[in-house]
């Protein structure tokens, strides 16, 4: 039998067949049916339509698969398996009786859930549900497999891992874009090219949304991003909006798609609307005119990148690596990692990212934390609020393996070293999951002082890389900072060992620039200064403090004056407006000019200092910078305790009863509370330098039940909470009951503040209840959310309703004080 | 394809109420916040919209969806297409960029969360409006209901899964529904319209159809949501 599709790929052109819905809609099939019961209530039907398909000139078809998962069948009372084998076994009649050469391909669509953080669906759940499909089509003899519609690269990363995991079929993938060049998740087609390439995957295209012409543009877009057999599987045109119909002609689709031929397309096949008359033309078409494939496409140089689903960096010119979030040597970080405080983790991304980084290293590791865990945690959670590419950073390959499975996009892996040990270990992760890596010039023998020999281990990580099967774009080498003061020789070394990996090998560079300074007065100066001559010396990837405009100003003063930043713009779009800052003095942007203080703002709590009755009015009218700033002043003054218990509790008790009264409004309150959190913050920063313990009137776990993705009610009890000293454990959303028992027995918790939003998630509210009641734990419950009302919670055992935010307060002191 | 729905500018005076400002004017704080939410939103929203029409057929069972498996169930519904012979089925989403827009306003700042979140329900309303002037265009003679969302009155709310399958909103707008019977992408709206030959009574609007109605704020205050 020789049906490979690997063998197929290295032909001119291979046909694929038409669409599948519009054969059965046109047969009868109704809307909203499973059109993969027919597999089995009607299989003559298939049989006949796949060999319309064949007839026409088709080499590959597709199995009546797509949406034979799991999730989309339950309740039809067929099992995945049965029906993929079925419509595995149709479509092999179909060969049988047409075409016996021609191959069978298992297909699959999206699950129909969309992934966390939008949806609930986890990545272990999609690979799961794809790997049952994918088990069940090679089980029945698919001699592809193809997943196509993917809008989400997540999902279809997990996809694509089961079928190579699971499976040792050829790989095909497909996505849909729309006119912006973008999915529906707003996955781009260079992430898309970048990440399937790394997993891969024997070809990729696109598939639907749009007609061949309208295509063309993503197209020539995947064409300069991929090395790879190109699939296009166009609709017949755009449908139209009165009917929904299609109406491009099989001869206007086929000359269409003769216009792609130039990007270098392999794969040509037809999606919605398209019948076998066109894939006749397109047969027709290319068997008359041919399709040699330019040559240098095998060979085509793809730029140094990484990505995220979202946003794609090319290594062209020099890219700032942010370096904060890492516990090393700091204190508030250890904290928060022992503490799982996630938002911690989460500010200093956003903050770096709007300081101007391009990636972000992620390193959590701390003894006495599961790194593995955490990590994995703290990715999905980055991937969800930020779009720059990550670094994952950890010297354990099981925590990288773990974050590289569900990282979305490509990430760098930092790092390996020259030691034979862990190139051994590390290499092969990063090649099967696609992502760049970090190479350390050192080795079991420790940094070596001379230039040279650091090269000769770059050129060693390098060799033993490409024996891998990594593309040499994808190693960037460190060349490692020393310590000036230490080691003053070290500095020119380092600088002349990263000029001859970029020239000589070139391979991008990278430097950890922070180091060079230790020991030195004035550090800022030193790094800055060794940053410019790296940069000079041809670093690509800086990694620094991108929070300190020194740093991050002297990249974009070098790409200016390199000439790489175009007509200076993006040095000019940086620094127009902003004089070069350190941050601290800005104003506070929501002030209203002249004026913090109004009518109703005169009346203060009795026997406050002048900086008291500032803060207080900073707090009221919702002034952060300024608060932070008072409780400085203030800290200097008097102790934390008369801040806290004098000052910021009644103010925000003030703000609590004008909101209670209608005066003020939840904005204004969400204001003030973050007013007050500036100024806890300035207070926990000052208790950890001063190692006292900060101040906790006691610990609630607060939690959006499982099913229930709508969490800001959740976020804004949080806040407030936590402006009264209460230590928060925030489980997120949908959190299953286990998880909110498993937190208030960990934490000895005497309150759970359970939000639900929807009815059909209340459910899970009284089986949360319930849960904590049959473990016997000794806490009080508090519930609160849209639809719930007193007389629900009532019934389902909670031993408080909160009708708002501010109610759930009221109940905190009532139980904990 | 119908000409894309842009969203130029937001209802700041819906969205207030929707915060719970009650007639009251907006202090300038509170001006400049929503102006800055107003354009980030603007910003990020990317407003999708769908519909086709039907014919229906009252059955025991509820109103058939004809030439579908969709049958939508309930007094309220029936009420609401009372003297329709088509249903124009109807789904709505700003997208999930949206979504990310809310998560990160969050975690930065809450207040301005808050703003936006009930900014992107504004919008979201704002896209179905346009829908409906749309579908209003394309019928012009025919009469139309007002749009009745799922899970109001006693249509169930978990009928979200089939009605979206029905229009193929995954595929077509990326319009999803959880277990839960949630939408996801979270700010999108789905909704049933009848169409009439002849004038319908209007007055079948009202509060009776809400599935909020015990606890709606703004009954509470005497007002109404106008939804």
């Amino acid at each position: 039998m020789d049906r490979d599709f690997r063998k197929l790929l290295e032909k001119d052109y291979v046909i694929l067949d038409g669409a599948m819905g519009t054969m059965l809609q046109q047969a009868g099939l109704r809307m909203g049916e499973t059109p993969e019961m027919l597999n089995v209530t009607d299989a003559p039907l298939l049989v006949s339509i796949h060999e319309q398909y064949l007839r026409a000139g088709a080499d590959v078809i597709y199995a009546n698969t797509f949406g034979a998962n799991r999730h989309k069948l339950a309740g039809c009372g067929r099992s995945v398996e049965e029906l993929i084998t079925a419509g595995i076994k149709n479509a092999r009649t179909a060969c049988g009786n047409v075409r016996p050469e021609a191959l069978v391909a298992l297909d699959a669509g999206p699950i129909g859930q969309l992934m966390a953080p939008t949806g609930t669906l986890r990545f272990e759940d999609a690979y799961e549900i794809y790997s049952e499909i994918v088990r069940a089509g090679a089980q029945a003899g698919a001699d592809l497999v193809v997943f196509e519609t993917m809008t989400d690269l997540l999902e279809l990363k997990a996809a694509v891992l089961a079928a190579k995991e699971q499976t040792g079929l050829p790989v095909m993938a497909t996505m849909t874009f729309e006119t912006n060049m973008r999915t529906f998740t707003g996955c781009s087609v260079s992430a898309m090219a970048l990440t399937l390439a790394g997993l891969g995957v024997d070809a990729i295209g696109v598939n639907c949304s749009l007609g061949p012409d309208e295509l063309a543009p993503v197209v020539r877009q995947l064409s300069e991003w991929s090395r790879l057999p190109l699939v296009v599987k166009p609709n017949a045109g755009l449908p139209d909006p009165q009917t929904g119909e299609y109406h491009v002609a099989p001869a206007d689709f086929a000359a269409s798609m003769h216009n792609l031929k130039q990007y270098g397309v392999r794969v040509f096949g037809g999606c919605c609307g398209t019948t076998p008359e066109f894939i006749q033309a397109l047969s027709g078409m290319l068997r008359r005119e041919g399709n040699p494939i330019p040559k240098n496409r095998l060979h085509k140089i793809i730029p140094a990148a990484v990505c995220s689903a979202t946003k794609t960096v090319i290594i062209n010119e020099p890219r700032i690596i942010g370096e904060r979030i890492n516990p090393t040597g700091k204190k508030l970080f250890k904290e928060a990692l022992l503490r799982r405080d996630l938002d911690y983790i989460l500010n200093q991304a956003l903050e770096q990212v709007r300081a101007g980084a391009d990636l972000l290293d992620v390193n959590v590791g701390l003894p006495g934390i599961d790194e593995q865990e955490m990590m994995v945690t703290a990715v999905l959670a980055l991937q969800s609020v930020v779009d720059v590419p990550l670094q994952i950073d950890s010297t354990l390959p099981e925590v990288l393996e773990a974050a590289l499975r569900i990282y979305n996009g490509k990430p760098v892996v930092n790092s390996v070293n020259g030691e034979e040990e862990c190139l051994d270990r590390i290499l092969p992760l990063v090649h099967k999951y696609g992502a760049a890596v970090v190479g350390l010039t050192l080795d079991e023998n420790g940094i070596p002082k001379e230039a040279s020999k650091r090269f000769a281990i770059a050129e060693k990580i390098l060799n033993r890389a490409l024996s891998y099967g990594i593309p040499k774009e994808d190693v960037y080498i460190d060349c490692l900072t020393l310590t000036a003061s230490a080691e003053q020789d070290g500095v020119m070394e380092t600088l002349k060992a990263v000029r001859r990996v970029k020239t000589e090998l070139g391979l991008k560079t990278v430097l950890g620039v922070s180091n060079i300074s230790f020991g030195l007065p004035n550090r800022v100066l030193v790094n800055q200064t060794f940053l410019t001559m790296a940069l000079n010396n041809g670093l690509d990837l800086p990694i620094l403090n991108p929070n300190i405009p020194e740093m991050t100003g002297a990249v974009r003063a070098y790409k200016l004056l390199a000439g790489m930043d175009c007509n200076s713009a993006a040095y000019i779009k940086a620094y127009v407006d902003a004089p070069p800052a350190t941050g601290k003095d800005l104003p506070d942007r929501d002030r209203p000019a002249g004026q913090i203080r109004s009518a109703e703002d005169a009346d203060l709590p009795k026997n406050l200092t002048a900086d008291q009755a500032a803060l207080y009015e900073a707090v009221l009218s919702g002034l952060k910078s300024e608060g932070a700033a008072l409780t400085e002043t203030l800290l200097g003054q008097m102790d934390t305790m008369e801040i806290v218990d004098r000052t910021l509790i009644p103010a925000l008790d003030r703000i609590g009863s004008d909101f209670e009264a209608g005066r003020r409004f939840l904005p204004q309150l969400m204001m003030s509370a973050s007013a007050a959190q500036a100024s806890f913050e300035v207070i926990r920063t000052f208790l950890l330098k001063t190692d006292a313990k900060p101040v906790s009137k006691g610990k609630i776990v607060i939690a959006t039940v499982k099913g229930d993705v709508h969490d800001i009610g959740k976020n804004i009890v949080k806040v407030l909470l936590q402006n009264y000293g209460y230590e928060v454990i925030d489980l997120g959303k949908d959190v299953a009951a286990e998880r909110v028992v498993e937190a208030v027995i960990k934490h000895r918790v005497k309150l759970v503040g359970l939000s639900a939003l929807m009815t059909t998630t209340l459910v899970s509210m009284k089986e949360t209840i319930a849960r904590i009641h049959e473990n016997g734990l000794d806490c009080k419950i508090m519930v609160g959310g849209a639809v719930l009302t007193p007389e629900y919670a009532k019934e389902i055992h909670a031993d408080f309703y909160a009708k708002d935010a501010k109610e759930s307060v009221d109940i905190a002191r009532k139980v904990l004080g | 394809m119908d000409e894309p729905i842009t969203l130029k500018q937001l209802n700041r005076q819906e969205a207030l109420r929707y915060l719970g400002y009650s007639g009251g004017t907006a202090d300038r704080q509170m001006e400049q916040l929503l102006s800055r939410c107003e354009k980030k939103l603007l910003l990020a929203a990317v407003p999708r919209f769908l519909y086709q029409v039907f014919r229906i057929r009252p059955t025991n069972a509820g109103i058939q969806v004809e030439g579908t498996n969709l049958c939508l169930p309930g007094r309220s519904i029936a009420a609401h297409l009372a003297g329709c012979d088509c249903a124009v089925l109807m789904a709505a989403t700003v997208s999930e960029s949206v979504d990310r827009l809310l998560r990160v306003a969050q975690l930065e700042d809450m207040a301005e969360a808050v703003v936006l979140d009930s900014l992107a329900g504004v919008a979201v309303e704002q896209v179905c409006d346009q829908t409906e002037a749309r579908i209003r265009r394309r019928f012009p003679d025919r009469y139309q209901t007002f749009r009745f969302g799922l899970g109001y009155g006693d249509l169930p709310v978990t009928l979200q899964a089939d009605f979206l399958k029905v229009l193929d909103a995954p595929r077509k707008i990326g319009l999803n529904v959880d277990s839960s019977s949630m939408l996801v992408p979270v700010k999108s709206v789905t909704a049933v319209i009848g169409l009439s030959g002849h004038p319908l009574d209007k007055s079948v609007r009202g509060c009776w159809s809400c599935n909020l109605r015990e606890r709606c704020q703004f009954r509470e205050k005497g007002g109404h949501c106008n939804g």
